[in-house]
């Protein structure tokens, strides 16, 4: 039991009594919905974007990515912006925190011009949101003037979060979008705007699956479908990535970060702590298996930060910044020579197969089907320990190049 | 709970991708190198996890005519996932699960594997249509022969068709399995007993410029101190007899089945599935030795079958049997309603002027001392299994174009 482990986590001078949160997407789509999630444990919501556009939804709208008997190893969702009336979201934001005075709320709201940024902004803020988040990153909208179009436009961006500043006195997230070579230039002309804080990343665009009978991508509406966005498992690293690329900006490493992108279990949350990010949200691993995975992040989470004697969640926050670098500064001067462990081979050669497609031809499988290492030819890669279905090759010697001649 | 018309459902698409997932994709995969038939699982289960379902029909169907149904009927844990190295981590590919998957497949699609030939070679009799004669037949008709089978029942199939218990494999899928010969020419003439109807003078006279022996073993075993008692039915009979009438039949509430192979194990699943009260096997060899398959072996266990192991035969009257342990010391006396031998089976005599050599005939590359006349299956030397008469038949047509080609040359 780690019952005394603390996980809360001030962000934006906002607490959170735990760092998981909704994101903005299906899954906090009510007050129904938000009420059912922080029941059973959630630290907040952000609540499904709201604004004076209202979604006009297709069916069917979701389509999942699968390899061999695993589901959802990405999840791709063609839904915008809020579908009920703006004032039902409002009313639903502020009974969300009149009955959860100690969990966080968060309106996300995208408006079409600034006058719309700057009024949903007032509005929220008059429902008694902690927090507003601007959707400037969703790609499916069907209007060019909102989502990832704007988002990679850092002068809109800005000149919308200056409208949202003047509209409220909340915290400001900026959510972005990973359509983009870099998210350096949105996050400066968002902190610059007037926003404290960035969120990322929002969905990546995508096709995951065609049809190939009828040529038509998944979902097909009515025979088509269009490029939408991208998400859970499969976009984590992409995720993570951008939160390095913000946290290691020195003009935006002290800007607080809200990640998202993949997180399903306390292990990817430490990740995303351990990059940089503060508070985490989530949607794909909600949508695939409801609210209750909360137990297991929070307890989980809990355990890790017990294991390794941390006190805090605060603790463990960009921890492993310092260890991304360039590709030019890592140290070049040695091999790792694979080491296999003999009881626990199953002797299904597939190391062997690996090594020769797709390395450098230095295992050989004997008649008894032993795997036998040739240290002239092998570079040390580790693609063989990355195929071994049982974990049976280890680091073994480190050997300097020069010794060997090369 | 069993039903005897039901076979067990097979794999969802779902749980044969995840099924397929588990196998390591070996190099040199053992379980490909163990198929007495030949069959390749490693390469089948790679389509299967790649998606390639056409791929994989082509990998098993071109091997082997009958895939469907080994994959229901082959004591796999003997031969392929006898070595496959999963069961190294927890426990081995399900791969006749797997092969049915596919051959399930195959029937819902419209993808043909095979396709008949174009031109058209030599005419071939073939006495029997069970699974060796079946595969021969498949074979020799891909390759343009033209292919007559002789059967003395009014049904193909042979043991398949009249032995293996409904919910083992049902008639449609031997039906269907044996359609694949047919598309290809091949033709089976119905009640045509070799000896009786037919006579290697007269295929000859006919036309058939080779003929294939498959007649299997269909006769069964006795122990003489059973003959002509009232209470005893072989297993073959038995078996059939269920078969014949779907499983429409008055039995008794005490079965004593005597043997331990698979035919026993059939026997007495079937008496239970069919509702007998009480189903005792008694079995000479010890546990250890036990013939039948696990599977065969655990599905009765699973229905409540007793097995007695290690006990021979000692004296029966009428239907009161003592039986004797293997140490002699212990004896075992069982009254029973009804009791079933399934001891084995050997070949019929057959109208040839050739002896059998321990119930199988001689051949030099599946030819017999008659120019012109082969065998296969189980007649000839070998493990008395749907997939050895396979790998019989497949071998023995190829004898069979070798010889007709030379015949053709020379």
């Amino acid at each position: 039991m780690v019952k005394n482990v603390d996980i809360s986590l001030d962000f934006l001078g906002v607490h959170f009594e735990n760092p998981f949160v909704l994101s903005s997407s299906p899954v906090g789509n009510c007050y129904e919905m938000c009420a059912k999630c922080l029941d059973e444990g959630w630290g907040g919501v952000v609540f499904k974007t709201i604004g004076f556009f209202i979604a006009n939804e297709v069916s069917p709208r979701f389509d999942n990515l699968r390899k061999e008997g695993t589901s959802f190893v990405g999840f791709r969702n063609l839904e915008q912006i809020a579908e009920h009336p703006l004032e039902e979201n409002l009313r639903a934001i502020k009974r969300l925190k009149e009955n959860y005075p100690n969990k966080v709320i968060i309106a996300s709201i995208m408006g079409q011009n600034e006058k719309e940024w700057e009024d949903l902004a007032r509005l929220v803020t008059e429902a008694k949101a902690d927090m507003i988040e601007c959707n400037f990153s969703c790609p499916q909208m069907t209007s060019h003037a909102m989502g990832s179009d704007v988002g990679v436009n850092p002068e809109l961006v800005k000149k919308y979060c200056q409208a949202v500043r003047r509209g409220s006195k909340l915290p400001i997230l900026s959510k972005m979008t990973p359509n983009q070579a870099s998210m350096i230039p949105s996050s400066l002309a968002s902190i610059e705007g007037g926003a404290d804080g960035i969120a990322a990343i929002n969905t990546v665009k995508s096709i995951i699956n065609i049809d190939v009978d009828s040529f038509v991508p998944v979902p097909s509406v009515a025979g088509k479908s269009p490029v939408s966005g991208y998400s859970g498992k499969a976009v984590k690293p992409i995720a993570l990535r951008f939160i390095h690329e913000i946290h290691s900006c020195p003009e935006l490493k002290d800007v607080p970060i809200s990640g998202i992108g993949g997180i399903e279990n306390w292990q990817d949350a430490v990740e995303f702590f351990l990059l940089g990010a503060g508070v985490l949200q989530v949607t794909t691993a909600i949508m695939q298996y409801g609210y209750r995975i909360i137990e297991d992040l929070t307890d989980g989470l809990r355990h890790y930060l017990a294991r390794h004697n941390f006190s805090s969640l605060k603790e463990i926050i960009g921890l492993a910044t310092k260890n991304v670098v360039p590709a030019e500064d890592l140290d070049r001067t040695f091999v790792i020579f694979p080491k296999f462990v003999s009881e626990k081979c199953v002797h299904c050669g597939r190391c062997v197969v690996s090594c020769f497609d797709g390395g450098h031809q230095a295992l050989t499988f004997t008649e008894e089907r032993k795997v036998v290492l040739d240290k002239k030819r092998c570079v040390g890669c580790f693609l063989c320990a990355n195929v071994c279905p049982v974990n049976a090759i280890e680091k073994g010697e480190k050997v300097l190049k020069k010794d060997l001649g090369r | 709970m069993k039903e005897y018309l039901k076979e067990k459902e097979g794999l969802t698409p779902l749980l044969a991708q995840e099924e397929a997932a588990r196998c390591l994709l070996c190099l040199d995969a053992p379980c490909s190198k163990a198929c007495p038939a030949q069959t390749d699982p490693a390469k089948f289960i790679r389509s299967i996890r790649f998606l390639n379902y056409d791929g994989a029909i082509d990998v098993i169907r071109i091997n082997n005519p009958l895939g469907g149904i080994c994959a229901r009927v082959c004591p796999t844990e003997k031969y392929c996932q006898k070595g496959c190295i999963r069961a190294g981590l927890d426990r081995p590919i399900d791969i006749g699960a797997l092969q049915r998957f596919i051959t399930d497949y195959e029937e819902s699609s419209s993808y043909k594997a095979l396709e008949p030939a174009k031109e058209k070679k030599d005419r071939v009799a073939i006495i029997g249509s069970g699974p060796a004669g079946l595969t021969a037949a498949n074979f020799l008709a891909r390759n343009g022969y033209q292919v007559t089978i002789f059967e003395k029942h009014k049904k193909a199939g042979g043991y398949l068709t009249y032995g293996i218990p409904s919910y083992r494999l049902p008639n449609e899928v031997v039906e269907k399995e044996i359609k694949h010969t047919l598309d290809l020419g091949v033709k089976i003439v119905y009640e045509q007993e070799f000896g009786k109807d037919i006579s290697l003078d007269s295929l000859f006279v006919e036309g058939f410029k080779a003929i294939i022996l498959a007649t299997g073993y269909d006769s069964p075993r006795m122990i003489p101190a059973f003959l002509n008692n009232p209470y005893v039915e072989t297993a073959v009979d038995f078996l059939s007899r269920v078969k014949n009438c779907d499983g429409k039949v008055a039995l008794p509430d005490n079965i004593l089945v005597i043997g331990g192979g698979d035919v026993a194990m059939d026997v007495a699943t079937t008496a239970k599935v069919l509702g007998v009260k009480e189903v005792t096997c008694v079995v000479r060899e010890d546990k250890e030795h036990l013939p039948a398959s696990k599977k065969e072996f655990s599905e009765a266990l699973e229905e409540n079958v007793s097995v007695i192991t290690g006990f021979n035969v000692k004296e029966v009257h009428e239907n009161k049997v003592t039986f004797v342990g293997s140490n002699e010391n212990i004896t075992l006396n069982y009254q029973a309603d009804k009791i079933v031998l399934a001891i084995g089976q050997k070949p019929s005599e057959l109208p040839l002027n050739i002896e059998f050599d321990k119930d199988n005939l001689p051949v030099k590359n599946y030819q017999t001392e008659i120019k012109g006349l082969f065998a296969c299956g189980d007649i000839t030397d070998g493990d008395k299994t749907v997939v050895s008469a396979i790998k019989k038949g497949k071998e023995a047509a190829i004898e069979v174009m070798k010889f007709l080609e030379e015949k053709q040359n020379g």
